[in-house]
C-alpha cells in the first residue's frame, strides 16, 4: 500500500454553471466561462465604493516623464559650457498657473491654465527593482505587480473592463491607442502586460497603434464596400443554420456564433463613427495634432463621448526615444512637452465643455521620473544607464536628466470625482528629490482609481483555486484626500 | 431570500446594539483567510473526516446546514455561536485548550451573518477523494477489442447512458489527423479511406498518422511550448533571462523520446535542454517566490505532477495541504546556493531542505551536490512507485482527444477522475510501454470511444458531478487554425523561427513550416496562443468578440484569403473546374465532405460580379464555421 498522493482535495472546482455566468456578464462573451476562467470570489471583505467616474483615461508618459522637468520643477540651471551636473536638477525655469500654489515648468503653459480642474500630485513613489527595465515598471504600474507572477496579471483597464464592463457594447471595454506591439525594442515585454491575463482575451486592450487610422480596426477589411461584408456574413449565417449535425444546444458553437455577431455588429454599429478622426473639423483637429499622442488624445475624446469605458493613451514607449531620455534631455523634454501641453489642456476643456469630466477620470502618469545625479532611489544598486555622462557640461547633449529616479514622480488627475485645484504630495527641493510628504505608491494609486470607477481595492477573482486582488494582495488603499468631499 | 432577510432582520431587532454597526455595512467576513483557519485548527478534528461529535459535520456548509447547527443570517439564532461565545466550561467549544479569541469569535459572528458564505471547493474533508500513490490497476485484459471500450462501456452501463452514434469516415479521419498531427487530410486520403473495405483501415490509419515523425513533433511543439513555456520570442530573451530548448524538444518528438528519459531530461538537463529547469530572469529583483529554484518547483509540480505550488511557494497553502517546506524542498534540490525560505517575501530565517513531494517514493541527500540531487529528483520523479507521474500525462492526452480531463481541471491532479479505472489502466499501460507517449494516443485513437461522433459539451452545474458522455468537440488552437488555412490557400512561409535540427535536409521536398514552428503573430496571439510566460495547459476553449474582430477584419488573415482566391482560382482553370466544382472541391478540402446542393446553390458564383472578391468571401465563410473550427 503505498502513500496517498495528497492529503486534501478541493472539490470539482469549476463546475460552475456556465450560462448563469453568461447572464451575470451581460457584455462578455462565454470565453470568459472556459474552464480555466477566473470566478468572482463570494466575499470580497469590503463593500464596492460608488463610483465617481463611468471613464476613465489614462495618459500614458511612457519612458520616465521627469517630474522636475514637467510638473515638480526645481531649481533652474541654464545650460553653460562648464556647468558643474551635481549642480543640475530642472533646465527649464517654472511658470506659473491658475493655480495660485502651484508652479510648472516651462512649455506646459496650456495645462498651467487648466489646473484648476484637477489635482497634481508630486509624491508618486515606485518600488526599487533593483535594476531599471523600462517595460518592467511599466508592467507593474499598468497590472500593480512586479513581474514575474505565477499567473498572468491582467493590465489595471483589464480589470475594468471586466469589473463594471462596457459602458456601450459597441464600443471595446478596454482601448490601447498609440502603442505598437510589433517592430519595436522590448516588445515582449510590452505584450507581457498589454493583456487581460487570466482574465481572458475578451477584456484585452483593443490596440490602436495609429488613431488617425483607428477606424479601420472597427469597419470591413480594406477595399471590402459595406454591402458585400453584409452579404458576405448572411450568406455565412444562413449556411450555418443550414449545417448539418445535431450540436445545436452545444455552447461551444453558439458562443463563436454570438462572438461572431458581435463582431459584426461593431463593425456595422453606428457607433463606430467614434474611430473616425476626419469626423472632426479642420479646427478640432489642429487644437490636437501634436501628432501621434495628440491625435490620440482626440480619438479618446470620442471614444468617451460614444461610451468608452477604459482608454489608454500613451507617448509611446520605443527604448531610448520620447521621454526615454538617456541623453539630449533637455532638447528631448521640450519637444516632448510640446507634444503633450495643447492636448491634454484640449482634451480636459472639451470634456468640461461637452459635460463629460466630471464622470470621467483623466490620469497623467508615468513609470518613474528622471534625475540628473541618481540612479533607481538613493542607495540603489541599479546600473547607472546614461549615455551622456559627464561631471561638467561641454556640449548640449549631456545636459537634461538622463538617470531612472522612482523617489518621487508627478501625476496629473483631473474629473471623476478628484478634487479641484489641489496639490498633493511635496518632494524635496534639492537632491535627492524625493517625496517627503504623502507618498502615493503604485497600489495606493491603484486603489484610487479604482475607488472612482467604483471597484473596493480588494476585489479579487479567483484562479487555479486561489484569489488574485486587482490591487496587490488586496492590500490597496485609495488616498482619500484626493477626492470631492 | 425573503425569509434570510426577514431573519436578519429578527436578528437585528434582538440585538439593538448593533444596529448601528449592521446599518452601516458590517463587513461580511472572508471564508478563506478568516474562517477556514480557525475551523481547521479547532474544529476539524472532532466535526469532520468521519467523526462528527454531537452529530455536526463542518466538512461543507451543506453539512453544516443539514446539522441545523448555525441560521444563515443570524448568529443569535446559531447554536454554534452560543457555543463559541458561552461561558459554561461543559457547553463551549472548543471544548479544549483556549477558548476562540475574540476576533476569532466575531469573524465567525459576521461570517454567519453574513450568510455563511462558503466556496463550494473549500472542504474540511480531507480524504473526501484518496487514491494511492502506486499503480495498482492496470487496464482489463481485453483480446479481442480495445480496453478502454471495455471499462467505458461498463461506465455506461453503470450510468444507464445512451452510447453516442459512431462518427462517419470523413468525421473521422478529419479528427484524428487534426488530433494527432494537427493537419487537415488532404481530399484524396479522405476519399480513399472512406471507400476502403479494410476492416483494420481505422488503425492502420492512426498508425499511418503516427509514423509521420515531423508532422507528429511539429503539431506536439505548440502542447509541449506551452507546457515548458519554451518560445521563438518571448519576455527574458532580450537580456539572457531565458534559454530555448527548441532543438532539444523538436529532436525528443522526432525521436518520440520515451516520456520517462525526456522528464529526466529536463530535470538533470544537458545544455541544450537547461531553459526549461532555469526558467525566466527578469533584470532586477525579484519576489522571493518567483526566484528561480521557485519557478522550477511549481513548474515541475504543476507540468509533471499536477499539483499547484504556488500558494505554498508563498505561505502554506490554504486550498490543499502542500507547505511552504514542500515548495522549498523542490526548489531546495535546484538551487545552486543554500535557499532561505520566506513567507510572504519575508525571510524565516530557515534554510530549505531539499525534499521530494512523495517521500515514500524517496529522499533526497541535500547534502550532495546539485547535479547528483536533480539526479535523484528525476529518479524519483520517473520512480514505477510514483504513478503520479503517468497518471499526469495520460490526463493531458485524454483532455486533448476528448477534450477534457479524466480528472478536471487538469492541473488539480489530485481531483477524483469520472473513471479512475481508466486512468490507472492508462497509466499502467503507458508505464508498461515503455513511457511511450504514441502508444497512449494510439490506444485512444483505436477505441470504440475516439471513433464515436462528439457530444455537446454539458452545462455544468455545481451540483452535479460531471458525467462522461463521449467525446467533446475541441475548440482549433491558433497554430491548427492557422495551419488549416495555410494548408487551404497553399500560404506556407518561407522563414522558420524555431531553431531545430533539420532532418530532412538531405530530403529533396522539404515540408511546409507549421505555425508552431514561426513567431507568435497578431492573429496567433488572439486566438490565444499564450506569451508562454507561465506554463500554459488548457488554451482558452471559446471564441471572444476581440478574436472574432480579428477574424471578421484582420488584416493578416483577409491577406491570406486574398491570396487563397487567387490560388483557388488558379486551380480552376488548371483542373477546368466549372464553378460547382470548384465550390465542391473546397467543401472537401476545408470540410472534408462534400457540399449539399443548398450549400451549393447558396454559395454559387456570380460572375456578373468580382469573382476573385466572391471566392475570397467563400473561403472566409467556409473557415468560420463552427464546423471547421471546432474538431467534431
Amino acid at each position: 500500500m503505498g502513500q496517498a498522493e495528497s492529503t486534501h482535495i478541493t472539490g470539482n472546482t469549476m463546475s460552475e454553471s456556465r450560462r448563469e455566468f453568461l447572464q451575470k456578464m451581460s457584455a462578455a462573451t462565454a470565453a470568459a466561462m472556459a474552464c480555466a476562467a477566473p470566478r468572482p470570489l463570494a466575499a470580497n471583505r469590503s463593500v464596492a465604493p460608488a463610483a465617481t467616474a463611468d471613464s476613465c483615461i489614462l495618459l500614458w508618459m511612457a519612458g520616465g516623464m521627469a517630474a522636475p522637468e514637467t510638473f515638480d520643477p526645481k531649481r533652474y540651471e541654464p545650460f553653460e559650457i562648464g556647468l558643474q551636473a551635481e549642480k543640475i536638477i530642472s533646465t527649464f525655469p517654472a511658470i506659473d498657473t491658475v493655480v495660485d500654489n502651484i508652479k510648472i515648468s516651462e512649455g506646459l503653459e496650456h495645462i498651467a491654465q487648466v489646473l484648476d480642474r484637477g489635482t497634481l500630485i508630486r509624491s508618486h513613489v515606485q518600488a526599487d527593482l533593483g535594476h531599471i527595465l523600462h517595460s518592467r515598471h511599466q508592467y507593474h504600474w499598468h497590472t500593480g505587480y512586479v513581474p514575474p507572477q505565477t499567473v498572468a496579471a491582467p493590465h489595471l483597464g483589464a480589470w475594468i473592463a471586466r469589473l463594471p464592463g462596457p459602458r456601450n457594447s459597441a464600443i471595446p471595454a478596454f482601448i490601447d491607442i498609440g502603442q505598437r506591439l510589433e517592430d519595436i525594442g522590448e516588445k515582449e515585454e510590452l505584450k507581457a502586460f498589454h493583456t487581460a491575463g487570466f482574465l481572458g482575451s475578451e477584456f484585452g486592450p483593443f490596440v490602436l497603434p495609429y488613431p488617425d487610422r483607428a477606424i479601420d480596426a472597427v469597419r470591413p477589411p480594406a477595399g471590402m464596400t459595406p454591402a458585400r461584408f453584409e452579404s458576405r456574413y448572411k450568406k455565412y449565417r444562413e449556411l450555418v443554420n443550414r449545417e448539418v449535425g445535431d450540436h445545436a444546444s452545444d455552447y461551444q458553437k453558439e458562443s463563436m456564433l454570438r462572438s461572431m455577431e458581435n463582431a459584426y455588429r461593431l463593425l456595422n454599429s453606428p457607433e463606430r463613427v467614434a474611430f473616425e478622426l476626419t469626423q472632426e473639423s479642420a479646427e478640432s483637429v489642429e487644437q490636437y495634432n501634436t501628432g501621434r499622442f495628440g491625435l490620440g488624445c482626440l480619438l479618446a475624446r470620442r471614444l468617451v463621448e460614444a461610451g468608452a469605458r477604459f482608454i489608454e493613451v500613451t507617448t509611446e514607449y520605443v527604448p531610448f526615444l520620447h521621454w526615454d531620455t538617456h541623453e539630449n534631455g533637455h532638447t528631448t523634454a521640450a519637444r516632448m512637452k510640446q507634444e503633450i501641453d495643447r492636448p491634454v489642456a484640449q482634451l480636459i476643456l472639451d470634456l468640461e465643455e461637452r459635460g463629460l469630466l466630471d464622470r470621467t477620470l483623466v490620469i497623467l502618469a508615468s513609470e518613474f521620473s528622471r534625475d540628473m545625479m541618481i540612479e533607481g532611489v538613493p542607495g540603489s544598486s541599479a546600473r547607472d544607464q546614461s549615455r551622456a555622462k559627464a561631471d561638467v557640461m561641454g556640449e548640449m547633449k549631456q545636459f537634461g536628466l538622463h538617470r531612472h529616479f522612482t523617489g518621487g514622480s508627478s501625476v496629473l488627475m483631473f474629473g471623476g470625482g478628484i478634487r479641484k485645484g489641489l496639490l498633493y504630495g511635496r518632494t524635496a527641493d534639492e537632491r535627492p528629490c524625493v517625496a517627503i510628504e504623502n507618498p502615493v505608491t503604485i497600489t495606493d494609486l491603484h486603489a484610487t482609481i479604482l475607488r472612482a470607477m467604483g471597484i473596493a481595492p480588494d476585489t479579487a477573482l479567483e484562479v487555479e483555486q486561489r484569489p488574485f486582488y486587482v490591487t496587490e494582495d488586496g492590500k490597496g488603499q485609495p488616498v482619500e484626500p484626493l477626492f470631492d468631499a | 431570500m425573503h425569509s434570510l432577510l426577514f431573519r436578519f432582520l429578527t436578528g437585528l431587532a434582538l440585538l439593538p446594539g448593533w444596529f448601528a454597526s449592521q446599518a452601516t455595512g458590517q463587513e461580511p467576513a472572508d471564508f478563506a483567510h478568516e474562517i477556514m483557519p480557525v475551523l481547521q485548527a479547532r474544529c476539524a478534528e472532532c466535526h469532520s473526516n468521519g467523526v462528527f461529535q454531537g452529530g455536526l459535520s463542518l466538512e461543507t456548509r451543506e453539512a453544516l446546514l443539514e446539522s441545523g447547527a448555525a441560521e444563515p443570517g443570524s448568529r443569535e439564532d446559531s447554536e454554534i455561536w452560543s457555543r463559541i461565545t458561552t461561558d459554561d466550561a461543559d457547553l463551549r467549544m472548543p471544548p479544549e485548550g483556549q477558548p476562540l479569541t475574540a476576533d476569532e469569535i466575531e469573524a465567525i459572528g459576521r461570517w454567519i451573518d453574513g450568510g455563511l458564505e462558503w466556496p463550494e471547493e473549500l472542504s474540511l474533508a480531507k480524504s473526501r477523494f484518496l487514491r494511492p500513490l502506486e499503480l495498482t490497476r492496470p487496464l482489463p485484459d481485453d483480446e479481442t477489442g480495445n480496453p478502454i471500450d471495455s471499462l467505458i462501456d461498463q461506465y455506461f452501463r453503470d450510468q444507464q447512458l445512451d452510447y453516442p452514434a459512431a462518427l462517419d469516415d470523413r468525421q473521422f479521419i478529419r479528427r484524428v489527423q487534426l488530433d494527432l498531427l494537427g493537419l487537415l487530410p488532404s481530399p484524396d486520403k479522405v476519399n480513399l479511406f472512406v471507400e476502403s473495405d479494410d476492416p483494420a483501415k481505422h488503425e492502420k490509419l492512426v498508425d499511418a498518422l503516427l509514423s509521420r515523425d515531423r508532422d507528429y513533433a511539429d503539431h506536439w511543439m505548440s502542447f509541449w511550448n506551452d507546457l515548458l513555456r519554451n518560445d521563438y520570442a518571448g519576455t527574458g530573451y532580450i537580456d539572457g533571462g531565458r534559454q530555448q530548448i527548441t532543438g532539444w524538444l523538436h529532436r525528443s518528438l522526432m525521436e518520440n523520446k520515451s516520456y520517462d528519459h525526456f522528464v529526466r531530461e529536463l530535470i538533470n538537463p544537458a545544455e541544450e535542454a537547461e531553459g526549461f529547469i532555469k526558467g525566466i530572469k527578469w533584470r532586477g529583483e525579484v519576489n522571493a517566490s518567483q526566484i528561480q529554484p521557485l519557478q522550477f518547483s511549481q513548474n515541475i509540480s504543476q507540468v509533471f505532477l499536477g499539483i499547484n505550488m504556488k500558494c505554498a511557494s508563498c505561505h502554506d497553502s490554504f486550498i490543499d495541504d502542500w507547505k511552504l517546506a514542500d515548495a522549498y524542498g523542490l526548489a531546495a534540490i535546484m538551487s545552486e546556493q543554500p535557499l532561505e525560505m520566506h513567507r510572504c517575501d519575508v525571510p524565516t530565517g530557515q534554510i530549505a531542505v531539499s525534499k521530494f513531494v512523495f517521500p515514500t517514493v524517496g529522499q533526497i541527500d541535500g547534502t550532495l551536490p546539485r547535479a547528483e540531487r536533480l539526479t535523484q529528483l528525476a529518479d524519483l520523479m520517473t520512480s514505477p512507485e510514483n504513478g503520479r507521474f503517468p497518471r499526469t500525462i495520460v490526463n493531458r492526452l485524454w483532455q486533448r482527444m476528448a477534450g477534457r480531463g479524466l480528472v478536471h481541471p487538469v492541473d488539480v491532479m489530485a481531483g477524483q477522475a469520472w473513471s479512475e479505472p481508466l486512468l490507472d489502466g492508462l497509466a499502467t499501460h503507458l508505464v508498461e510501454n515503455n513511457y511511450d507517449l504514441k502508444q497512449t494516443l494510439r490506444l485512444i485513437a483505436t477505441s470504440k470511444i475516439y471513433r464515436a461522433a462528439s457530444v455537446p459539451v454539458p452545462e455544468a452545474s455545481t451540483s452535479d458531478p460531471f458525467v462522461f458522455r463521449g467525446i467533446q468537440a475541441k475548440r482549433m488552437t491558433a497554430e491548427q487554425f492557422v495551419d488549416a488555412v495555410w494548408q487551404l490557400t497553399d500560404g506556407w512561409p518561407d522563414q522558420l523561427n524555431a531553431a531545430i535540427e533539420d532532418p530532412t535536409s538531405e530530403v529533396t521536398t522539404q515540408p511546409p513550416i507549421r505555425a508552431a514552428l514561426v513567431n507568435s503573430d497578431a492573429l496567433m496571439r488572439s486566438l490565444g496562443r499564450p506569451n508562454r510566460e507561465q506554463v500554459v495547459t488548457t488554451r482558452p476553449a471559446e471564441l471572444s468578440t476581440l478574436q472574432a474582430l480579428d477574424l471578421s477584419n484582420g488584416e493578416i488573415l483577409a491577406n491570406w484569403l486574398r491570396e487563397g482566391a487567387t490560388y483557388w482560382l488558379e486551380k480552376q482553370q488548371q483542373e477546368k473546374w466549372t464553378d460547382e466544382q470548384l465550390i465542391k472541391a473546397l467543401f472537401l478540402a476545408v470540410l472534408s465532405r462534400p457540399c449539399t446542393e443548398s450549400e451549393k446553390v447558396l454559395l454559387i458564383l456570380d460572375h456578373a460580379g468580382d469573382v476573385q472578391q466572391q471566392v475570397e468571401d467563400l473561403l472566409w465563410i467556409v473557415v468560420m464555421l463552427p464546423e471547421f473550427q471546432l474538431i467534431q
